[in-house]
């Protein structure tokens, strides 16, 4: 006999759920027939905020957009605005924001790890993963100043040079950190409970990810090579030699595999970028803040984040405020129409785990 | 073919079936095209169509207050061509409809819902719940450019005064290191 | 049954000394402070050395930690989940934002002063707050819980109209059980 369809809520308050944000899951038995995700508990309205502020006060708000990766998003809004007024970076600047961004990518992915097996009931992963993350945060630290705001990478360039000796300091948690990758290998690649409970699970498909503007790992986990990094190079990516990993499974350990292999393409990148770092300024000077206005026009910057892309629009009407900023994560397209799609004829065991894989960013949809 | 002549092309091809889009070329890889509002829809669909691109990237609005209207963008990206074409229409601000599009792309259905919600802005036939980011929400779309937020802020919500008791830390400062201020940094009193 | 006074003091220090070493906190993450949550718990900083572990709902919790701003929507669920929680009970506001609202100060969403809407024990501030200062947070709790001084639960029940009305004001759909303490 069939069982009458129960509804369940998952979240907002949940130990499982990637944030704060709420799915109503239509249950038959532990299937899964239906999903809605509910939204909006996060929502600041920063679009607003920042038809009051100038723009340089905008930018100590747009790190704050998500918080696992926070420098993809003040990047996006430096080039916005060096596009719209037409200024220029130096080259020393450029390499620096590569580094940046990498290391901001390198130490999303730890989180990653973490989240991706505790969702799973594998809490040793994230005890090795998210401590070892703080290695990586202390680099931050020295550089900028905080462990999650940076507020580094402003138009014009970067806030300020590296200290002496950092690229060193890179190299030498780099050499550990691909040290401890091989570790996380063994322990979540080679784990049986992490396979079974893995493979076939969440489901997203060519067809599927094509009708749903799917963005980053997982459109490479259904084995499209598509990286804005590549495709629509920014800074210096079109200069720097990296592989995009893509893999057939279309599973979540099809995308697993690709975070994997991600992982270390970014410590390869940030190796290249110390390698190949030109001297110079690292800023051209803006003008007074308060007296700084941009010629009226728009741009639209995309940048790679762990979660796929993160598209900024910005909008100017020549006076001291930006007119619109509309900002885009990947989870904006992964965490609502996709997710309730993928959800459908799964476990409710299984969702905490999808929505990992999926990069459910709560922040980034409601900002 | 170069950046250029795909330019071109793609000119030629949507000159040539909706002749009164109105083209803006910029440097780089992208192309603005202005159309009237009804025929977003096909020519969102040519687009993925016919000439690849199929993913849209973004749907943004942006209020002129001043001019009475609303100006909705729709970016769609190609990845054969490696090219980001714009589409723009102006609606009227009063009376704000548009076309659905989320039968082309799934996740367009997002976008309408938070232009919606925040715009005011109806997308005729859109099947989704009426609340999206806001709940029980009274005021007026709060995205317009005519909505106060501070205003909003200062009405609903309390607001701890600053402290009285707070002290000009730099005296403090002096007395402890025995230092002068200088003359340039007095004017920035606290 | 204890009737003599002596006798329930060495009692309440006694149950204020177990209750300091327990603190399990609501695994909730309300903003985006949440995201330091993982580091203090994991391998460096570890904060289950002094008894602060995760709790999966509010039946097992002791402190709510609010990580952050709170939008009127959230805001909702929190008061929801603060009264599911069983004495003894104490919040933690976490960041400036919920201090004074922070960098949200004029933001239509959110609100700005937790303690009229909750009964708030400890702060601790910073954008984003470090671990080490999570740490010093959770180590004044416990002070506090050992003094017994910690009583935002006791606060919220005698002056529960008050904080109704205050939460009333912002929440207009008001559609949540009344609880009687």
């Amino acid at each position: 006999m069939r069982e009458k369809a129960t509804t369940l809520y998952l979240g907002p308050q949940h130990p499982g759920i990637t944030g704060n944000m709420m799915i109503r899951l239509k249950v038959e038995g532990d299937t899964i027939v239906g999903a809605t995700t509910e939204v909006g508990y996060l929502h600041r309205a920063f679009e607003k905020l920042q038809e009051k502020r100038n723009w340089l006060q905008s930018f100590t708000l747009m790190c704050r957009f998500c918080v696992p990766e926070t420098d993809p998003m003040e990047e996006s809004y430096a080039r916005a605005v060096e596009a719209i007024e037409g200024r220029e970076v130096p080259e020393r600047a450029k390499y620096i924001r590569v580094m940046v961004l990498e290391l901001a990518r390198l130490a999303s992915f730890m989180l990653w790890y973490g989240g991706q097996n505790g969702s799973l009931g594998l809490y040793t992963m994230g005890q090795w993963s998210v401590g070892d993350r703080n290695y990586i945060l202390d680099l931050f630290e020295e550089l900028t100043g905080g462990r999650v705001y940076h507020m580094y990478i402003w138009p014009g360039g970067v806030r300020r040079d590296l200290p002496k000796g950092f690229e060193q300091r890179v190299l030498k948690t780099l050499n550990y950190l691909e040290k401890r990758l091989d570790d996380y290998d063994d322990l979540m690649f080679d784990n049986a409970i992490f396979k079974k409970r893995v493979q076939g699970v969440g489901i997203v498909n060519k067809e599927k990810a094509i009708e749903h503007g799917v963005v980053g790992p997982v459109l490479r986990g259904c084995g499209i090579k598509s990286d804005i990094r590549i495709d629509d190079p920014y800074e210096v990516y079109d200069k720097l030699d990296f592989e995009v990993p893509t893999s057939d499974g279309a599973d979540i350990w099809a995308r697993a595999l690709v975070r994997r292999r991600e992982a270390r393409q970014s410590i390869r990148i940030i190796r290249q970028v110390i390698d190949m770092m030109p001297g110079g300024s690292v800023y051209n000077k803006i003008p007074n803040p308060q007296k700084w206005t941009l010629p009226k026009g728009d741009a639209y910057v995309r940048t790679e984040s762990v979660r796929g892309e993160i598209g900024m629009y910005i909008a100017s009407d020549g006076g001291l405020n930006p007119r619109r900023v509309h900002l885009r994560g990947a989870a904006y397209v992964h965490a609502i129409t996709l997710l309730e799609d993928v959800l459908i004829g799964e476990n409710i065991a299984d969702v905490s785990a999808i929505m990992n894989s999926l990069g459910t960013c709560p922040p980034e949809i409601e900002r | 073919m170069n950046m250029q002549e795909i330019k071109e092309n793609l000119i030629t091809h949507v000159k040539a079936n909706f002749p009164e889009a109105a083209e803006k070329e910029f440097d780089g890889n992208r192309l603005d095209f202005n159309v009237d509002k009804q025929c977003i829809p096909s020519i969102l669909t040519y687009l993925k169509d016919r000439l690849g691109y199929i993913h849209l990237s973004h749907i943004a609005c942006v209020d002129w207050l001043e001019e009475g209207e609303f100006e909705i963008i729709f970016i769609v990206w190609s990845p054969e061509e490696k090219m980001k074409v714009f589409i723009r229409t102006r609606i009227d601000r009063e009376k704000p409809v548009m076309p659905n599009i989320d039968m082309i792309w799934r996740q367009a259905n997002t976008y309408e819902r938070e232009l919606r919600e925040m715009f005011g802005v109806e997308f005729i036939g859109l099947e989704a719940p009426d609340e999206f980011l806001l709940e029980d929400w009274g005021g007026p779309p709060p995205m317009r450019r005519d909505f106060d937020t501070e205003a909003y802020a200062d009405d609903t919500f309390w607001h701890r005064p600053g402290r009285e008791d707070a002290l000009d830390v730099r005296e403090e400062i002096i007395r402890r290191s025995r230092e002068e201020i200088p003359d340039f940094a007095k004017k920035y009193s606290r | 049954m204890i009737n003599d006074k002596n006798s329930q003091k060495i009692v309440d220090i006694i149950q204020n000394w177990s209750r300091k070493h327990s603190i399990w906190v609501l695994a909730y993450g309300t903003g985006c402070g949440a995201i330091e949550i993982p580091p203090t718990m994991t391998s460096r900083y570890d904060a289950e050395r002094l008894g602060v572990r995760g709790a999966a709902t509010p039946r097992q919790a002791d402190v709510l930690l609010i990580t952050g701003y709170l939008t009127t929507k959230t805001l909702k669920r929190v008061i929801r989940v603060y009264e599911q929680m069983q004495d003894p009970k104490y919040v933690i506001g976490f960041g400036s934002c919920t201090i004074n609202g922070g960098m949200y100060y004029d933001s239509y969403n959110t609100i700005k002063v937790l303690d009229k809407y909750l009964p708030v024990d400890v702060y601790i501030n910073g954008c984003m707050p470090r671990p080490e200062a999570v740490l010093a947070g959770f180590g004044k709790l416990q002070q506090l819980i050992a003094e017994g001084k910690a009583n935002g639960a006791t606060k919220y029940k005698e002056n529960l109209e008050w904080y109704r009305g205050n939460q009333k004001k912002i929440i207009p759909n008001w559609v949540m059980p009344e609880y009687n303490w």
